[in-house]
């Protein structure tokens, strides 16, 4: 088991180095740069930005200053926030990602673990179509409409949350909300089908004949084979939930970051745009190593060795 | 059946779903706590303004600053030699006064001896020369250093020309007089001074500190207000400064929220989390008529340019029958902001603006010089695309504007909308035979709007040189007496707008705000200023402690 995580950390190298490698081949094939604005700078004065930021240097050798910074954990200056560095942006903003993001996976494994089960325990019943509604709706709501309808109803009518900003705990429940119902609905929905398919296995059917309760049957037997899809999903889910989301955070102004996926782009920081991308790349790794050494936790059938 | 049910949930849900839902009663309760917690509103004697920044500043360093946003924020925090009054005419400031000399090329400005950085040091002429030099010089890499290009040997300073910073025409003669030396009249230089980028520095503390700085823990300011917390992303909070050297403000805090999104920031500014918000388009009707909605105008340009190198709009002609074709009326009927309508370029609020000038709406005259070009109802023009920067206002105008050609020339044209930094791209490498653009003022100065379109101005995308408009806006930067600058703008835009027609100016922007009734003195001008100093909130008594939210 150690000697299958450590070879899989060893193997995020080189997937991180392709990732930058895309990225910056991508970025770079864009039109427009980091210091075209609507009112023209003078060309010496262009010439000046560019020598401090290497613009002016063929891309090869920018891109080898970038790796080399890269190996040292330094991802450069940012284009757009001046005297910051995207390691600063990063430490900033990542945290609150993190701190959103978790509660928003715990609502929606939560909800949609709850609401997949229950939903496959009594398939075809009114409780059934009932919470598949509610997924499907879930799924098919845009996020921004989800948020906006959240603060009409609890912020704007019933006064119980604050609309927007990260001021005190009472911040956090709109936004992780908003954040969690498309993947609660999702992870529903996969349980759902998970948990009627195997309903009619034959280890459901020895177990019910040996006259265990329902409930032992549902938690300690089913639960446990038809989470497996679940948690397949968990790690790019976890993944993606922590590095924030761009929509959530406009809506809410919440100081995540989600926003410089886009931002980042639009303004040309290329430091940035890498920066997150690397981030993502790298979580995206790690989550996927932890979900699958938790596979071996829920299925001793799985040998990682 | 209904037994069978209720005997199935209780079995089998109910019991292992007991610690669930203790769980969730758990969750609830802390809720409910937090929710009693926060909602205690405290009463305060603190008089806090709060208002939204539509990004984060990207920097707070003055040499580097060059958005609204980060300006916005360094104007409550600093302050320079001049200030702009309510009518934006610059008044002394750190300066009492100045000298120019008969030929207007030297100016002499005398400091006060009662301003003093928050660290205690005095300011002075020194920390003016130092700021100046530094943003010239070329490794500050300052996208703002031509502010200072009237300055002898400044541009070839920056440029990196002359290695020498001390041959630059700005000398601090002691701690209380500075000398400046133009390489030509400008009388437009004490505007530039009341410009953030020519703020006094600290040497000792940008050496010691770097790109720190600027973080509240290192900063040393020595306006209105102090730095007290820099969460980026989020917020920012700014306490009065004691030392001021006009008086403590009356605030005691500001605090900047950073909210992006408009109707986020119109929901706290409803809910009563912010004392003042710009509207977005949308809910301009619907506030209109509400008692905290100001409306005023604003220093902005909004035009299409012809690239005068691609037929058709290689000829006059056709040029102006374009312009002529549009009734700019409909703008504000269709954007719903207030925006006026404009035909000539120098905006509504500053010198010299003359709505009279440019080409009136007039279909008949528009058909006859399509027709006296050989292009009778259009028929025989080359494919024509108007191309703009993706955005929704940007689309709204576009569509109309398509829509009166079709209607009053008979003109199909295509529209073509780009990504914005690919736009400018585009702009630059193969400028679109139709673009829009549009323009703030930098400082409200003629000036700053004219030089737009002369033959060596970085901005012109149009292609057009005109050497009479070029002598004419250089003869009006350095002309002393307003009836003959007056003269010279009026001849340049007559020549802009109505004989040569490059662009077609089609409005100027407007704001459209609300600001809490208890909020006092917070005066807008047409520059989007926001000085809080005078601010003061009629709510907060310090005798007589009132609730506010903090």
């Amino acid at each position: 088991m150690l000697s299958f995580i450590f070879r899989r950390i060893l193997w995020a190298i080189p997937v991180l180095w392709i990732v930058a490698t895309l990225t910056f081949l991508m970025m770079h094939l864009v039109p427009g740069g980091p210091f075209d604005r609507e009112k023209k700078l003078p060309p010496e004065i262009k010439a000046n930005i560019e020598a401090k930021y290497h613009l002016n240097k063929p891309i090869i050798t920018q891109y080898g200053l970038y790796l080399k910074g890269l190996l040292r954990g330094d991802l450069g200056p940012s284009y757009k926030y001046l005297g910051r560095t995207v390691n600063d942006v990063i430490a900033d903003t990542l945290p609150v990602s993190i701190q959103l993001g978790a509660l928003a996976l715990l609502i929606a494994l939560t909800l949609g673990l709850a609401a997949g089960m229950a939903s496959g325990a009594f398939a075809q019943t009114p409780w059934d179509k009932l919470s598949m509604f509610f997924a499907t709706a879930g799924i098919s709501i845009p996020n921004f409409v989800l948020g906006a309808f959240l603060i009409l109803v609890f912020s704007h009518h019933l006064k119980i949350f604050p609309p927007a900003l990260w001021e005190d705990a009472r911040s956090v429940v709109l936004p992780a909300f908003a954040l969690a119902l498309a993947p609660a609905a999702y992870i529903a929905r996969l349980t759902r089908s998970s948990v009627l398919e195997e309903k009619h296995r034959d280890y459901v059917r020895t177990a019910r004949a040996k006259g265990l309760p329902e409930a032992r049957i549902l938690f300690g037997h089913i639960l446990k084979n038809a989470i497996a899809p679940v948690v397949t999903i968990l790690g790019p889910l976890a993944a993606t939930l922590v590095t924030g989301s761009f929509v959530i955070e406009f809506i809410f102004s919440v100081p995540g970051m989600g926003k410089f996926f886009i931002t980042a782009v639009t303004n040309r920081d290329y430091p940035l745009i890498m920066g997150v991308t690397l981030v993502y790349a790298l979580l995206i790794v790690v989550c996927n190593l932890v979900v699958d050494v938790f596979y071996t936790l829920i299925d001793p059938r799985i040998n990682l060795g | 059946m209904t037994t069978l049910l209720t005997f199935f949930i209780k079995e089998s849900i109910m019991r292992p779903m007991k610690r669930l839902f203790i769980f969730v009663f758990c969750l609830l309760g802390l809720v409910i706590f937090l929710w009693q917690a926060g909602d205690g509103e405290k009463t305060t004697t603190q008089a806090i303004f709060r208002m939204n920044l539509t990004a984060e500043p990207p920097t707070l360093d003055w040499s580097l600053a060059t958005d609204n946003v980060s300006i916005r924020v360094i104007e409550n925090l600093m302050e320079g030699l001049a200030s702009y009054d309510e009518a934006l005419r610059p008044q002394p400031a750190i300066a009492e006064g100045w000298d120019i000399s008969p030929d207007g090329r030297v100016y002499t400005f005398y400091l006060r001896g009662d301003v003093f950085w928050s660290d205690g040091k005095q300011v002075t002429a020194h920390d003016f020369e130092y700021a100046w030099k530094r943003l010239l010089n070329p490794e500050t890499a300052s996208e703002y250093a031509y502010f200072l290009y009237d300055i002898k040997n400044a541009a070839a300073y920056n440029a990196g020309k002359i290695k020498d910073a001390s041959l630059v025409g700005v000398k601090a003669l002691d701690d209380r007089t500075l000398r400046v030396d133009l390489k030509k009249q400008a009388v437009y230089f004490p505007s530039i001074t009341t410009f953030t980028a020519t703020f006094p520095q600290r040497k000792d503390l940008i050496e010691r500190f770097g790109d720190r700085w600027t973080s509240p823990e290192n900063l040393v300011v020595s306006g209105p207000f102090l730095l007290a917390e820099w969460r980026h992303e989020y917020r920012l909070r700014l306490v009065a400064n004691e030392r001021y050297y006009g008086g403590r403000p009356a605030l005691d805090e500001v605090i900047f929220y950073v909210v992006s999104e408009e109707t986020t920031a119109l929901t706290l500014y409803e809910t009563g989390d912010l004392d003042r918000v710009s509207l977005p388009p949308i809910a301009i009707p619907q506030f209109k008529t509400h008692p905290d909605y100001v409306h005023a105008p604003f220093l902005r340009g909004y035009y299409y340019g012809f690239n005068l190198q691609i037929p058709p709009f290689d000829q006059v002609k056709i040029r102006r029958a374009f312009s002529m074709a549009i009734d700019r009326t409909e703008i504000p009927k269709i954007l719903k902001g207030g925006e006026i309508p404009a035909t000539s370029w120098i905006p509504e609020g500053m010198f010299a603006h003359n709505a009279k000038i440019g080409l009136s709406f007039n279909p008949e005259k528009a058909r006859r010089l399509l027709a006296d070009s050989g292009y009778e109802n259009g028929v025989g023009l080359p494919p024509i695309t108007l191309a703009f920067n993706s955005d929704p206002t940007n689309q709204l105008i576009a569509e109309n504007i398509q829509a009166q050609w079709k209607k009053n020339l008979g003109v199909t044209i295509l529209l073509d909308n780009l990504e914005w930094k690919v736009y400018l791209q585009r702009l630059r490498e193969e400028t679109p035979q139709i673009f829009r653009l549009g323009w703030g003022a930098d400082y409200p100065d003629p000036d700053n709007f004219m030089n737009l379109f002369t033959s060596t101005s970085g901005n012109n995308y149009t292609h057009w040189a005109n050497a009479t408009y070029d002598q004419l806006i250089s003869d009006a930067a350095s002309e002393g007496d307003p009836k003959k600058r007056l003269r010279d703008y009026n001849r340049a835009q007559r020549i802009l707008t109505e004989s040569d027609v490059p662009i077609m100016p089609l409005f100027f922007a407007a704001q459209n705000l609300l600001i809490s009734p208890d909020i006092e003195g917070l005066k807008v001008n047409a520059m989007d200023f926001i000085h809080l100093k005078k601010v003061r909130r009629r709510d907060v008594n310090r005798e007589d402690a009132k609730k506010v939210k903090p």
